[in-house]
This record gives C-alpha cells, structure tokens and sequence, in this order.
C-alpha cells in the first residue's frame, strides 16, 4: 500500500451503549479518514469516547454496546479488496482483521502481559500465528523483535517473565507483540500514561521508529495534548462522542479554533504562569444519557454564543487539512480572541 | 540568605534512611535524604517511580519506620519512638493527599464518614450535629455541594473523588498536607482544578505542602523549592524556577529534557537526554552535598563539580 493512501474510512459513526434500560449514545455520528503511514492522535478526557471509538475498529466493544449507524471500511487488506469492518458481525471474520490488519497496545503493560508466560513465548505465539513461522526461524524472529524495541540481552530476556521486567520495558515487550502480528494500522491506547516522564519519551522515540520500519499507520489515544505534539501528524480532538477539531499538529497547536481546543491547551501547566491560576475549565463533561442539543461544550464554555446552545455546528473548513465544529468560524459569528496562552503558542509558530 | 534564616524550619530531614524487610533481604529505599521545608512553601519531592519519593512522604507521616536519621516536626523529633501526646499532634497537623482517587476512598461509607472521620478523633468533644456542619463546610471550601455528604463515592467523578480526598485531610485544620501525585490520576482539565484549589487553600490558611510528583513541568508551576531524587538520593535542590533554567545534576537535566511540551516545532528539535549513572566515578571520592549555586545544592564529586559548571 502506498503512503498517504486511505487505509481507514469512518462515516457518520454512532455507537450506543444499553445500561439497565438506558441507551447511553457514546459515538455521535463521527466521520474520519485516516490515511497510510501517518500518526494520528485522537485527544480527549475520560469518557469522551476514544476509547469506544477505536474499539469499534477490531470489533471489541462490550456485548451490550452496538454501532448503530454508519459504517467503517479498512482498504488495507493484502488482496486489495475494502473489508466493512461495521458488517462484521462473526468472529471468525474478526481474527482475520485483529493482529494481522489492526493490533492494539493498551495502556498498562503490567496488566496486558500474561504473568505465566516467558515474554519470549508471548511475542513467539504472535510471530508463529501471524507470519506461519515455527521452530528455530519462529525464535530467531522473536530475538529480532526485541532488539528492535530496544531490549538489550534479547537471548537472556526472551526466557524471562513480566515481573522480570520495569515498566517501561514490558512497554516495550507489548509493542514487540503487536509489531510480530505484521499489522497494517497499530492502535495505541494511551501507551504512556502508567510510565514515568523520561520512559514515556523513550517509548514515543521507539514508537516513531517503530513506525518508519514497519511501515506502520498509527493511531494514537491520549488524554495529554503534551505528549503528542512530538509524534503526531494529525490530531483530532474529541469531546462528548465527537470530533470536535481535526488538523495536523501545527494547525492543532499553532492555530487552534475550537474553544475546546483552546481550553485543553491552556489548561496545561506547561502554559501556567507561576502564582497564577491555571486556566480551567468549569463543570464536568455532558451526560451522554440525555441527548445533546447544539454545542455539546457550550454550557462549560463561558463565551458560548446563543446559537450553541440550540443547534450542533457542522465541520467549517479552516483549510484543507483543518476543521472545527464550532460556530465561531461561521461568517456572522462575534470575533472572539482565544485565551493567552494559545496566542502566546501562536506566536511560536509564526 | 538573610532573608532565608528569618523563615521559620516546620520540617527538617536528617540523613534518613528507609529500609525495608530485614537481614540479608533488606533494601534502603531511601539513604541519607536531608532537606528542610519551611513553613508555608510548597516544597516538591520529584523522582520517577521506585526513586524511593513516596517512602519518603510516607516516613514522614509515620506510616513506614525509618532506620536511621532523623525527622523534625517544629524542632520536635516525630521518627521512632515518641509520646503519646506528640503522636496525637502529629495526627492532627500532618495530613495526606493520595493519588489515586478510585482507590482511596472508602467505597462502602457514605461521604459524611469518610470526610468526617478524622474529626472523630482529633475533635472528640464535637457532638454529631457539629462535625455534620463541618463536613458540610469542608465540601463547600473545595468546591463540592453539602448536599453530597449523604452520597457514596461511586457516584462521582475522578475530579470530585480527589476534592473530596482533599476535604477529608482540610477538616482537621492541618498545618503540613503531604500531596502524594494528586493530580496524575486525573484528566487534564480536571488537574488544573485542583492545582486551583491546593494553591487556593494553602494562600487563605498558609498550609505548607510536600508536594510528590514524577513530572517536572507540574512541579515548576506548583513548587517553591524543588529536590530531585533518584534511586533514594537526592541528587539537587533548589528554587524551582533556578532548579528548572540552571539544572547542573544529569540526572536532572535528563528529566527536564523529557517534559513534553505542547509545540510540535520545539518537540522536534527536542534533543532526550538520558541518564547513565555508571558515568559518575565515585571510586576516589564518594559525592558530596555541594552549594555550587547560591542555594542550589548537588550531590558530586569535586572532579564532577568543575566539569559540570564548565558545561553550563
């Protein structure tokens, strides 16, 4: 497949969820494209829903939650024919799209390794399932692996267990498993978060390599907008079930448009001046049990305009990389000048 | 320097040392940790994690045993053994702040009690109805409605779980809250609230605070003073805005190089600095407590002094 080709196409997603009786409506109506061999972050607070929505792509979501409507096609499969990942409804259909077409990395890599097993005969059973290798050539590979994800002593480490291993390195031996299933798009859920600073940036290092030599598109979970200005191409931004900004990581930290946007970043510390507040923002994210009308961020949004509150703004075009869905950029909205700090970062790119 | 001797000493760390298990298991999570924190600051403890912080915060409120050294709370020593009477001030002026929200409450007890229950010791002499209003009041000063006392812990969120964290350690009335990364279980807008609120409530009632974290950038903003500690040494102390612009430990300058920022063009240029502690040669001469800085101490050699000046 070539770079920059679409390799995953979103339309109009909405997911539900049934809580005793209630529907909870998580995904709300999300249209995405992602394309080969970029790195895509998907930003948002707990419960914003990012974690569904990439779920969604592997068929992973809990039995009580189902899409509803829209549809997700993957163009990366080896015979060239587009899978409806949407359709997919049997198992047996799944095992072929999880590990080989779209691996995941979940966030704690001391609960995703098997504590019984050698890490050398976790990545092994991915390299033996997913390249047909056995025997020697299956072992061989797997010592491959883990020196490439920078496991020093890779003959020592393979017949070691997890609890053997720091943080960071069972970070590693997981992103060794998803590599060895030869995916197409990995999927990375919150990778750094259980790991110390200086780990964190070692893993997004290894992550970016990862990525060059494997030919891999990424698609990256967070909920620290810190953390992915380093790695991502693009950045989309989501709130209450929604893609509320999307534009590659320049136009996303350099020209945000969405008060949402502008709140995230703001909120940082990074950004906070000594003695002084930090800018943040009130109230808790929407209930998603009760439908939203307009602006899902407009009762948080203290300068939200009137029409916020009664109709959902559709994606205005900021360029042809960027858009927000925000009434702001409607040509008969009130000028209204971001916060300090995201003109303070405005003025770094300039 | 004049003006640092007329602050008033609250907490004062001599050549601790934590162990934990015994004989040939033992191992010193802390060796020989000395600082000062000085009423009314917001003194930072940053390392990563098994850097020995949290033992650290830990001995100091007397829930882990030291095995050498001394802890001085307001010139009284407050490690090992000590009077009845002490233990019950310390119970009352030390308090703690946890990290993770989800897992420090109480899940069967109703809000009421788990804010309340401190007073019941340190206040006996209260009737029901007065912690009642207390708590209420402790709601209110962090933010959270009274109404909220009668409610269990699984209906809030990770913001509300650590603000009712935070109210539960105010409703003594301490004078020293340890903060052990209180806020990196929480969602970015959601930290910054609560760094709103710690600072809030140690400007109207001038608490001072021990603020642990792993993330230096958190630090720089919240922190007066900040120590940096690594594998239970503390390698470099300072004023945080000199400890962050004149970083002279590797150690620290390696951390400071990871603080991501949120600026893809200064992330790419971002050169990760990492830290090797085989580099030190301690062979000759064991590192010493340096002021290499006005108020800015490193733990090195004298070799590693000069060289380390000379790079900056």
């Amino acid at each position: 497949m070539q770079k920059n080709q679409l390799i995953l196409s979103v339309k109009d997603l909405n997911i539900k969820f049934n809580l005793r009786g209630k529907v909870l409506h998580a995904i709300r109506g999300i249209d995405l494209d992602v394309y080969h061999g970029e790195v895509l972050a998907i930003v948002g607070e707990s419960g914003s829903g990012k974690s569904v929505f990439t779920k969604s792509f592997m068929g992973l979501l809990d039995a009580n939650g189902s899409i509803s409507s829209g549809t997700i096609d993957y163009y990366g499969a080896d015979d060239g024919k587009p899978i409806r990942l949407s359709e997919l409804t049997k198992e047996k259909d799944w095992l072929k799209v999880r590990g080989h077409e779209i691996a995941m990395i979940m966030q704690d890599p001391m609960t995703s390794l098997n504590p019984l097993k050698t890490i050398g005969d976790q990545i092994m059973e991915a390299v033996e399932l997913h390249q047909g290798l056995k025997g020697k050539a299956a072992k061989e590979k797997t010592l491959e692996y883990l020196r490439d994800v920078g496991i020093t002593d890779a003959e020592k480490r393979f017949d070691q267990y997890p609890h053997e291993f720091s943080g960071g390195m069972r970070q590693r031996v997981v992103i060794a498993i998803a590599v060895a299933c030869n995916p197409q798009i990995l999927i990375c859920d919150e990778p750094t978060t259980a790991l110390d600073v200086t780990i964190q940036a070692q893993i997004l290092e290894l992550l970016k390599e990862m990525r060059v030599k494997y030919n891999l598109t990424i698609i990256l979970i967070t909920h620290d907008l810190g953390v992915v200005a380093n790695i991502a191409d693009r950045v989309a931004v989501m709130y209450a079930g929604d893609i509320v900004e999307i534009g590659t990581s320049d136009e996303i930290y350099y020209d945000p448009r969405h008060p949402y946007t502008w709140a995230l970043l703001s909120s940082m510390p990074q950004m906070g001046i000594k003695g002084e507040d930090l800018f943040n923002i009130q109230g808790t994210p929407p209930n998603l049990f009760t439908e939203i009308h307009g602006d899902a961020f407009a009762p948080r949004n203290p300068q939200a305009l009137k029409i916020d509150f009664v109709k959902r703004p559709p994606y205005f075009n900021v360029s042809l990389t960027h858009k927000a869905k925000t009434w702001l950029l409607d040509p008969r909205a009130p000028k209204i000048d971001p916060p300090a700090a995201v003109q303070m970062l405005k003025e770094e790119g300039m | 320097m004049a003006e640092e001797q007329k602050r008033e000493v609250l907490v004062e760390v001599k050549n601790l040392e934590v162990t934990y298990g015994s004989g040939r298991k033992a191992y010193k999570a802390v060796s020989n940790a000395n600082f000062t924190i000085y009423k009314g600051e917001t003194f930072g403890l940053v390392g990563e994690s098994g850097s020995g912080k949290t033992t650290i915060g830990r001995a100091i409120m007397r829930i882990l045993p030291t095995s050498g050294g001394e802890i001085l709370y307001k010139g009284q020593k407050i490690n090992g053994k000590i009077s009845h009477a002490l233990d019950k001030q310390i119970i009352k002026e030390i308090q703690m702040i946890f990290q993770d929200p989800q897992s420090s409450l109480n899940e069967r007890a109703k809000v009421s009690y788990i804010v309340g229950e401190g007073l019941m010791n340190v206040r006996p002499d209260l009737s029901a109805a007065e912690r009642e209003a207390k708590v209420r009041q402790a709601l209110l000063d962090v933010g959270l409605l009274p109404e909220f006392a009668s409610r269990f812990p699984h209906e809030f969120s990770g913001g509300q779980r650590q603000r009712i964290g935070i109210a539960r350690a105010l409703i003594v009335e301490p004078e020293f809250i340890i903060a052990d990364e209180p806020i990196s279980a929480l969602d970015m807008s959601i930290r910054a609230q609560v760094l709103n609120l710690l600072r809030h409530i140690q400007k109207e009632r001038n608490i001072t605070y021990l603020f642990i974290a792993h993330d230096l950038s958190v630090m720089r903003y919240i922190s007066d003073r900040i120590a940096v500690i690594h594998k239970g040494d503390i390698v470099e102390l300072a004023d945080a805005e000199e400890l962050v612009t004149h970083a002279i430990h590797p150690y620290t300058r390696s951390l400071l190089s990871a603080i991501p920022m949120p600026s893809p063009r200064r992330e790419r240029n971002k050169h990760l600095l990492v830290y090797d502690p085989s580099m030190h040669d301690y062979s000759k001469e064991a590192p010493q407590w340096r002021e290499l800085r006005p108020n800015h101490f490193v733990l090195c050699s004298e070799a590693e002094a000069k060289q380390w000046l000379s790079e900056m």
